[in-house]
C-alpha cells in the first residue's frame, strides 16, 4: 500500500512541470551565505573556520553548502543551491552565524587547531592537521567560541613556525603529517597574497585529509621547488593537485608546467567552493549529457568563400560568462570541467540544464584536467588522454581543447605543440571531429583524416575597448586574404556575450558565426590555413625543469 | 664667379640640411602614457628612446611584460631608403600576427611639419595562419606644443582605426636611473 501510495505521489509530482525531475526524497542541508570579506584581519578567520568545519560536517553526508557574495569568482553557488532544492529536493536550512554553525555541526569536530595569522603557512599546517585529527582552525581570537561548543585543543602552531622559511616549514610539515595524507590528492592552497586568502577549496581538502601548502614552483625558491618536486614524486600515479599556484610568488605557468613534468593533473582554483558537498550527489536518475551537435560526427560540409568565426570560453566553466546576460544570442563553445563528472556532478548537470541551443560543450584542457602536453611523460600520456576519452564520452563531447602555454609570456614565448605532441593526440583520440588549441593566440595547425587542429587566432581580453576588438578582428580578416579563412576567437571569461554581438555587428566581409562543430567540418572541407608545429627555434620564454 | 660657384654649392649643400633637419627635441626618453593611448596588449610598459643623429634617426623601444624585459631598435635613415633587418613593429599579443624573424624590411623616412614629425613607412614581412603576408606601417611622431609630449600615430593598409600612443617626455636625470 505504502509502495502504491509512493507511486501515487510520485506520478503527481511527475505531472507537474517544475518539479516534475525531483528525484529524491527531501533531505536537509544547512547553507551559509558568506559576504566579500576575505581579509586576513577581519572577514578571514572565520570563514577560513567555517570552511574547514563544512569538510568535517560533509565527511558522510551533504550537510552544509556555502553561497558566495554576488562578486565572489564562482558565480554560480546560488543557482546551484536552487538546483539541489528543484532537482535533488534538498531542503537548506540557513545558518546565519559561526555560532550557530558550530552548535549544528561541532559534533564533527573533535577539537580546535590554533593558526597564527601573523605566520600564514600555519593556516595551511592547521588545516592538514584539520583533516587528519577533525579538527577546525581557529586563530587565537576565535578559540573561545571554539572552547563553548566543547572543542578541545588539538594542536597550537603559534611560536613553532616563528622565523621559518616557507621551505622550512612545510618541510616539518611533511615530517610530521605528510605518510598519513592522501597520496593521490595534494592541496595547493595558494591564490592572492598580501591581506586576503580566498581558501574557498579547502574544505575539499580536509574532507579527503590532503596535505596544504603553497610552495613555490619558481627556480629562484629554489628550496621550496626541490621540496614540492618531493612530494610530487611520492604521489600515486594519475595524482591530482587540487587548488592553485601562489600570485606573485611563481606563475601559473610555472606551476603547470612542474604538474605536468610528473604526470600530474591541475584541478583549480584555490576558491572553488563546496566540493566536499557537491561530490556527494550523482546525476539524477534518467539524467544523461546530451550535447547541442549542429553536425553529424561523420558529416562532409563544403566550406564556402567566406569568413567563418567560431567563439569559445574555456576559462572554467561556472565563472563568468555563464551567468551574465545574452548567453544564447550567439553560438559559444564552453570547456567544461571534464574532472567535476567526479567532483562535482550536479554541477555539471546543472550547466547542461540551462544551456541554451547555442552553447556546446567541449572536453579539455590539455587532457582530464589542465595539463601542458608537450610537458607530460611519454609513458603517463596514453593513460591520461583514455582517461579524458572516457570524460568526453560520457559528456557526449566531440572536439578536445588543448593548451600549453609553458612556453608563453605576452608578446615574448609560444602556445604551441610540438610535432610529436600533435602526433600523440590524433592517436590517442581517434574519435574526436578535431582539436583547438592555444589560450591566447597559437600557430599550430593541422589536418589529418578530415580532423583539423586549429589554433587560436584570437583572443578577447575582456579589458580591450570593443571598438579595438572589432579593428583587430577586421585586421585579422584583412591579413588573411583567401576565402574562407577560419578565425577562431577565445573569450575571456568575464568578457559579456552582449558586446559581443555588437562586435560582430561590426565585421567588414562575408564573415559567418558558426558553431564549434560546424567550424570544425567547414576547417576540414577547404584548408587555407598552414600545416604548423612549435619550431626549435620559436622562442620560449621557460624551458621547463 | 669663384664666389658665384661658392654661393651655389654652399646653397646646395644647405638645402637638403634645412628640408632634413630635425628638431632636436625629439632627442631622449618617452614614456608611453597607456591611459590615454590606444590599448597595448601584451606590454606592461614602453619608453621610446630617440636618438637624431644627421639623417638617422634611432628608435630604440624599452618593453616590459611583467617581469620579463626586451629591447629592441630601429634605425631609419631620412636622407635615403633602407631595408632593416628584424624591424620591430608594436604587436598586439592578442592577434596571431607574427614577425617573420631575420627578414628584412624595407623602410622610408623623412621630416614634416619643420621638423616637428618623423614620418616612417614600412612593408613588414609577417606570418598569420594562412602564410606569409606584408602589412604596410605608416607613422608618424609628432612632438606636441611645449616639447615635453610626443604622439605616435599608426596606420595599417590592413586596419581602418589609426593606433595612437601618447609618450610624455621623462626628464633628463630620471632617465639616467
Amino acid at each position: 500500500m505504502k509502495k502504491l501510495l509512493s507511486i501515487l505521489i510520485l506520478a503527481a509530482v511527475a505531472a507537474l512541470p517544475l518539479r516534475a525531475s525531483v528525484a529524491a526524497p527531501a533531505r536537509e542541508s544547512y547553507v551559509m551565505h558568506f559576504d566579500s570579506d576575505w581579509k586576513i584581519v577581519s572577514g578571514l578567520p572565520e570563514k577560513a573556520m567555517l570552511i574547514g568545519l563544512q569538510g568535517l560536517a560533509n565527511r558522510t553526508a551533504p550537510r552544509l553548502y556555502i553561497v558566495h557574495a554576488a562578486d565572489f569568482p564562482w558565480e554560480i553557488t546560488g543557482p546551484l543551491k536552487d538546483f539541489y532544492e528543484r532537482k535533488h529536493g534538498v531542503h537548506f536550512t540557513e545558518l546565519k552565524t559561526a555560532d550557530e554553525a558550530l552548535a549544528h555541526l561541532a559534533q564533527y569536530a573533535k577539537g580546535y587547531i590554533v593558526w597564527d595569522p601573523a605566520v600564514m603557512p600555519t593556516m595551511n599546517v592547521a588545516y592538514t592537521i584539520a583533516g587528519l585529527e577533525d579538527g577546525i582552525i581557529v586563530t587565537p581570537a576565535l578559540i573561545p567560541l571554539a572552547e563553548r561548543h566543547g572543542l578541545k585543543l588539538i594542536d597550537d602552531l603559534r611560536g613553532r613556525y616563528d622565523d621559518k622559511t616557507d621551505a622550512q616549514i612545510y618541510t616539518d610539515a611533511k615530517a610530521r603529517y605528510w605518510a598519513r595524507c592522501s597520496h593521490d590528492k595534494l592541496m595547493l592552497l595558494g591564490g592572492h597574497r598580501g591581506d586576503i586568502r580566498i581558501p574557498g577549496i579547502a574544505d575539499w581538502g580536509v574532507r579527503e585529509k590532503m596535505f596544504f601548502h603553497d610552495l613555490s614552483a619558481n627556480p629562484i625558491h629554489a628550496d621550496e621547488l626541490a621540496l614540492e618536486k618531493q612530494f610530487f614524486s611520492e604521489l600515486n600515479p594519475g595524482g591530482t593537485i587540487f587548488g592553485w599556484h601562489v600570485y606573485g610568488k611563481d606563475t601559473e605557468e610555472q606551476h603547470t608546467t612542474l604538474i605536468s613534468t610528473y604526470g600530474l593533473k591541475m584541478e583549480g582554483l584555490q576558491s572553488l567552493p563546496n566540493l566536499s558537498y557537491n561530490c556527494q550527489f550523482t546525476f539524477t536518475p534518467g539524467f544523461k549529457f546530451t550535447n547541442n551537435h549542429n553536425v553529424a560526427r561523420d558529416a562532409k560540409l563544403t566550406a564556402q568563400g567566406k569568413v567563418y568565426i567560431s567563439f569559445v570560453q574555456s576559462d572554467g566553466i561556472g565563472i563568468g560568462v555563464w551567468t551574465k546576460p545574452g548567453r544564447g544570442r550567439i553560438p559559444l563553445a564552453w570547456g567544461a570541467i571534464m574532472g567535476w563528472v567526479k567532483f562535482s556532478p550536479a554541477a555539471l548537470e546543472y550547466f547542461h540544464e540551462s544551456a541554451t541551443p547555442m552553447d556546446y560543450f567541449i572536453g579539455g584542457l590539455s587532457g582530464p584536467s589542465y595539463m601542458y602536453p608537450n610537458h607530460i611523460p611519454a609513458n603517463r600520456f596514453g593513460l591520461l588522454m583514455k582517461e579524458a576519452n572516457d570524460l568526453m564520452a560520457a559528456l557526449d563531447e566531440r572536439i578536445f581543447e588543448i593548451m600549453d602555454n609553458s612556453a608563453a609570456d605576452g608578446n615574448v614565448g609560444n602556445a604551441d605543440l610540438t610535432k610529436e605532441t600533435v602526433d600523440r593526440y590524433y592517436a590517442a583520440f581517434p574519435n574526436v571531429m578535431g582539436f583547438i588549441n592555444g589560450y591566447g593566440p597559437a600557430r599550430t595547425r593541422d589536418l589529418r583524416d578530415s580532423r583539423p587542429l586549429i589554433s587560436y587566432d584570437y583572443y578577447i581580453d575582456p579589458r580591450r575597448p570593443r571598438e579595438e576588438v572589432t579593428a583587430d578582428m577586421n585586421e585579422l580578416i584583412a591579413l588573411n586574404p583567401k576565402r574562407p579563412y577560419f578565425l577562431l576567437v577565445h573569450v575571456r571569461e568575464s568578457n559579456d556575450v552582449n558586446s559581443l554581438v555588437g562586435v560582430i555587428k561590426q565585421l567588414q566581409g562575408p564573415v559567418e558565426v558558426v558553431p564549434l562543430d560546424v567550424f570544425m567540418k567547414y576547417a576540414a572541407d577547404k584548408k587555407t590555413y598552414t600545416t604548423r608545429y612549435q619550431l626549435p627555434t620559436d622562442p620560449k620564454h621557460f624551458k621547463g625543469y | 664667379m669663384k664666389r658665384t660657384l661658392l654661393h651655389l654649392f654652399l646653397a646646395a649643400w644647405l638645402l637638403p640640411l634645412a628640408v632634413f633637419a630635425a628638431d632636436p627635441a625629439f632627442n631622449g626618453r618617452w614614456r608611453l602614457d597607456t591611459e590615454r593611448s590606444t590599448a597595448l596588449d601584451g606590454w606592461s610598459t614602453l619608453d621610446l628612446v630617440i636618438t637624431v643623429d644627421g639623417p638617422k634617426v634611432t628608435l630604440f623601444h624599452d618593453l616590459t611584460w611583467h617581469a620579463t624585459k626586451v629591447t629592441a631598435t630601429n634605425v631609419v635613415d631620412t636622407a635615403q631608403a633602407t631595408t632593416a633587418k628584424d624591424f620591430f613593429r608594436l604587436d598586439q599579443r592578442h592577434m596571431a600576427v607574427y614577425a617573420r624573424p631575420g627578414e628584412e624590411t624595407p623602410v622610408t623616412a623623412g621630416w614634416l611639419d619643420a621638423g616637428r614629425t618623423l614620418r616612417v613607412e614600412a612593408q613588414v614581412p609577417l606570418e598569420t595562419s594562412q602564410g606569409n603576408t606584408t602589412m604596410r606601417l605608416y607613422q608618424e611622431y609628432r612632438l606636441i606644443e611645449g616639447d615635453n609630449e610626443l604622439v605616435l600615430i599608426e596606420l595599417h593598409n590592413t586596419r581602418s582605426r589609426p593606433l595612437v600612443y601618447l609618450f610624455t617626455r621623462v626628464p633628463a636625470e630620471a632617465a639616467k636611473k
